[in-house]
């Protein structure tokens, strides 16, 4: 122990930047798979660029509150999420109670039926659906069941981690993804029915 | 749906999305399969959505631009 305080410092002061850099780097590395879902749960290009530089100079800021160990990319989309609601993007409600009568194989049915060969394969029958289709069906569903969708379908997060970004409960996670699903392929089959015009 | 009996159909729609997060039941897991061996009719649409969330997943990707890494690269604290 013959350290001065002096010396103290300086190490202390030396260990805190290369924390901060370490930090830094590992969040950075993880923008393309945090921008992938920032993209989908807003409607342009521009304000999910927005938001990620806003989300990226919080965390910048704020990196001492991050607990090493614990899910970087989940912390990261824990400030985008909020960041999101306090920019009032958020405020119109889902319409939780419309009633849906569709159900899973609903899609697949609709898109059998447009398909001129008799019992086609799902492989004929997936391609009657366009990217465009697709970016445009999950723009349509509404916000609360978009996010369960893009956090867990596209962004691979569990539910458990799901709950924690949007700050809602594991079980309504699962029901807006559930139900989710089922206005997305609602929203596809509307899309490449109209695209498909053979229709009867 | 008609009458009071569950359509065997039926119950396998249901349970296709749990199925396919795996989470479901054992007893619930085995109700699906047994359903799946002998119905062409719902093995097709179970297959497809495993398709079809693929093909989501692939579609809506869009890539982050070099712009954008840059500007969140020059966000960092500078050092001294």
């Amino acid at each position: 122990m013959g350290e001065t305080a002096p010396e103290t410092d300086a190490r202390r002061l030396a260990e805190d930047a290369r924390d901060r850099v370490r930090f830094e780097e590992e969040a950075l590395e993880l923008a393309d798979q945090v921008y992938r879902v920032a993209r989908r749960m807003v409607s342009s290009r521009e304000e999910a660029e927005d938001l990620m530089q806003e989300t990226y100079a919080r965390a910048f800021r704020s990196w001492r509150s991050f607990q090493p160990g614990t899910n970087l990319r989940a912390w990261l989309l824990r400030i985008l999420t909020n960041l999101n609601i306090d920019r009032g993007r958020r405020v119109q409600r889902a319409p939780d109670m419309q009633p849906l009568e569709e159900g899973d194989y609903f899609l697949y049915n609709k898109l059998e039926e447009s398909t001129q060969a008799p019992n086609p394969d799902e492989e004929r029958v997936i391609e009657r659906l366009s990217q465009d289709d697709a970016v445009s069906a999950l723009s349509a569903v509404p916000h609360d069941f978009r996010d369960a969708i893009v956090l867990v379908d596209i962004g691979d997060f569990s539910y458990n981690d799901a709950a924690q970004i949007l700050d809602i409960p594991v079980g309504t996670v699962m029901s807006r993804l559930h139900r989710g699903r089922r206005i997305l392929k609602r929203e596809l089959a509307e899309r490449a029915v109209a695209d498909g015009g053979d229709v009867t | 749906m008609s009458g009071f009996a569950i359509d065997p159909c039926d119950q396998c729609e249901e349970l296709l999305q749990p199925f396919l997060d795996r989470d479901l039941s054992e007893e619930e897991r085995m109700i699906a399969e047994d359903h799946l061996t002998g119905c062409e009719y719902c093995r097709k649409r179970y297959r497809f959505e495993e398709q079809l969330r693929r093909f989501v997943r692939q579609a809506v990707v869009e890539p982050m631009s070099p712009e954008l890494k840059t500007k969140l690269a020059e966000l960092r604290t500078p050092l001294i």
